[in-house]
């Protein structure tokens, strides 16, 4: 039985940072631009292949790619995103929507086209090789420094948002927008700032869990649903919600995984989200804002 | 004058009439026409596609089927179902083909069958399926033979096969290369696991059922999802189960993923044996980042020479038609040319009924080993007729391990290999 909750305990914190990591840049877009952003998994895909694509073609090494690979998701987030889509259709949100969605499945399918799955496209990202033993448990070292970045990166988003002047800025966007630009904010800069801020956590992720995951064209899907699933448990664009109803879908996960069947794992969760939102219309941590 | 123009009236439906059932029968002159269906988004699809592209140029180049040139018809499907059908109506409606080979999921195969089935009458054609698994395709045949009889599977193993033969030879391996007596299974949650999960009434027990009466302790069982990302768990109770190998009944679940976090697990000493899918492919290595080292997997992209016809279609699909002999191609290229022989065998393509005939007796030398369909049932012929051999990934490389007159290299255990 302690092995057990062990196992739990552990899976939980392990689990929940990785999809913390997987789902900040989505809560950011929700509680900073309030859009809904259903092209979100094209981050993991871009850091996938893009970093793959200066490695296999321009025969760069793994940093230099992975800078470039950044510069280029910036790129997209700002040009095709938040320039091509965002702004454009603010006001249109079913064809904000479906281009948002129809630009991921175009990226995908030319990832697919790109480089298929007899291509063998792999990240080489391991910050350490090996396992460590925790009382009878076994975690691949990788999976410890994928929590332990994804723990860092959230505690350095929620200390700049609380204690910087920009922060401040974006959080007061994010409660009362029109307040906001009566104070004189430039909400067009803030906005271009929050889109760079939304793609850093999941191409860092990617880069991180790549060792222990898989990478094929299509994998952006499942990270956008658990990134949406987290989102919306939490309260959407709420970042605090977003930290809880990461562990709490660890938590889940863990606790099915180890005590009933592996397989039930992504049901179980979907169950819990679904109860929280009967009696809790808007999640965890309720209203749009990102504090 | 009345009666003249009802004459002439008769005369020209009976004309219509024959006109049309006439332009329905197969075409005896000129090329012959084949239809190529898949998804030209899916390797598996893009691969059987060069190797049709490949039977066809060889056989043009040695004179085509009797004298008559074949011509492939190819049309991407999407991977969608309407679309499917759509192309399958055009290929046996306008460019009158036929055969149709539909190389990908089994579910497009089902789909082109049930349209094949309502047009056979009226445009006699053949189908072939040479990617999907399972049990759809055959059953059909088996339950309405007068029905789908125009239809014909190629895909290594159906359910009664997997129990049958395919268990019986993995229990050598865990025994005599692996030497151990202890098991885990882990079955992927999709339709051709469950009689291998659950058993077919009257002619086979399950998996676990079957290793049980050869002698091998079922310690763990468990299904996974597709979906599923995250292995660990399963990996720890393995480690604690006492099994000896993992058996892992699985094709499609997110096999990198898998074999990285078994790599990483408390369970990586165990050796696992995937039945199939891309970890019996040769960029495993790569995607895996070596990973895949000490895995073995039935595949059937190792290059070993079943027959004089397998390295030179290993070698002459990637020369020249730039893409890898993954699963589907063998199937694919080996179909046509047992169609090349069940045609010549009939004599020609003008009668339907005595090509299927022909191809419920065929057999050819194929790529791996020979190719024939079971003249009640028409799957293809199994082991030891047409062979997948078991492969371990040893330091880069795939070696053959099973069955023994193709083996070039002993098993390692996973360890021994790591070090």
């Amino acid at each position: 039985m302690s092995d057990i909750l062990l196992q739990i305990v552990i899976y939980t914190v392990i689990w929940g940072s990785i999809y913390l990591l997987i789902s900040l840049g989505f809560s950011l877009v929700c509680g900073v631009l309030r859009i809904f952003h259903l092209g979100y998994g094209v981050t993991f895909i871009l850091a996938a292949y893009v970093t793959w694509a200066f490695m296999e073609n321009a025969g760069l090494g793994l940093m230099p790619s992975l800078l470039l690979m950044l510069l280029v998701q910036c790129a997209f987030a700002l040009i095709v995103f938040y320039k091509g889509v965002f702004q454009r259709y603010l006001e249109e949100e079913e064809v904000l929507l479906t281009l948002s969605i129809l630009i991921f499945l175009a990226v995908a399918h030319l990832a697919n086209y790109l480089y298929p799955v007899t291509d063998g496209v792999s990240i080489p990202s391991t910050i350490i090789d090996g396992m460590l033993n925790i009382g009878g448990v076994t975690i691949a070292y990788q999976m410890i420094a994928a929590a332990i970045v994804g723990i860092v990166v959230t505690a350095i988003y929620v200390v700049w948002f609380m204690k910087t002047r920009i922060g401040l800025i974006i959080r007061a966007i994010s409660q009362n927008l029109p307040a906001a630009l009566l104070m004189g904010v430039n909400v067009n800069r803030m906005y271009y700032l929050a889109m760079i801020l939304s793609v850093i956590p999941p191409t860092i992720c990617m880069i991180v869990i790549a060792p222990f995951w898989g990478v094929d064209p299509f994998m952006g899907s499942s990270l956008l649903m658990t990134a949406m699933l987290i989102s919306i448990l939490g309260g959407l664009g709420n970042l605090k919600g977003s930290i809880v109803a990461s562990y709490l879908i660890g938590f889940i996960h863990a606790t099915v995984s180890f005590v009933l069947v592996s397989r039930f794992m992504g049901l179980a969760a979907l169950i819990v989200t679904l109860v929280v939102m009967i009696y809790r219309r808007g999640g965890i941590f309720a209203g749009e804002t990102l504090w | 004058m009345k009666k003249i123009c009802l004459y002439i009236g008769m005369i020209f439906i009976f004309l219509l009439m024959n006109t049309g059932v006439r332009a329905a029968s197969p075409e005896t002159t000129g090329p012959i026409k084949i239809g190529f269906m898949g998804n030209m988004s899916s390797p598996s699809s893009l691969s059987s596609k060069g190797a049709a592209t490949m039977a066809v140029d060889e056989m043009n180049k040695a004179g085509g089927i009797q004298g008559r040139q074949i011509k492939l018809i190819v049309e991407d499907t999407k991977g969608e179902i309407p679309k499917c059908v759509e192309s399958y109506k055009k290929l046996v409606m306008n460019d009158r083909v036929l055969a149709v080979i539909i190389a990908e999921k089994v579910e497009m195969g089902v789909a082109g069958m049930e349209i094949g089935a309502e047009l056979f009458s009226e445009y006699p054609h053949l189908f072939f399926s040479t990617v999907g698994s399972g049990d759809d395709i055959w059953h059909r045949v088996r339950d309405n033979y007068k029905k789908y009889r125009f239809g014909f599977q190629t895909y290594y193993y159906i359910s009664t096969n997997f129990l049958k033969i395919w268990a019986p030879e993995n229990t050598d391996v865990f025994k005599k290369q692996v030497k151990t007596k202890n098991v885990a299974i882990i079955y992927e949650d999709m339709e051709w696991t469950k009689p291998l999960r659950k058993g077919l009434p009257n002619v086979s027990p399950s998996l676990a059922g079957v290793y049980k009466e050869k002698g091998i302790n079922v310690v763990y069982e468990t299904t996974i999802s597709l979906d599923q990302k995250m292995f660990n768990p399963i990996f720890e109770e393995i480690a604690k189960s006492n099994a000896g190998v993992i058996d892992c009944v699985v094709g499609y679940i997110d096999q990198s993923a898998f074999i990285k976090q078994w790599a990483q697990s408390s369970a990586r000493h165990i050796p696992v044996l995937i039945w199939g899918g891309l970890a019996g492919m040769p960029p495993a290595w790569k995607m895996t980042e070596g990973k895949v080292n000490g895995v073995m997997v039935g595949s059937s992209m190792v290059k070993v020479a079943i027959t004089p016809k397998t390295l030179p279609f290993m070698e002459n699909l990637v020369k020249d038609y730039k893409v890898g002999p993954i699963f589907g191609s063998h199937t694919t290229y080996d179909t046509m040319y047992g169609f090349k022989k069940a045609i010549e065998k009939a004599g020609g393509t003008g009668d339907v009924d005595k090509l299927i005939k022909q191809l419920e007796q065929v057999e050819e030398v194929a790529v791996l080993g020979t190719i024939g369909w079971n003249a009640k049932y028409h799957y293809n012929l199994p082991h030891p007729k047409y062979l997948t051999p078991v492969v371990q990934w040893q330091k880069g490389e795939m070696k053959v391990i099973y069955p023994a007159q193709y083996k070039n290299a002993d098993y390692i255990s996973p360890t021994d290999l790591r070090k």
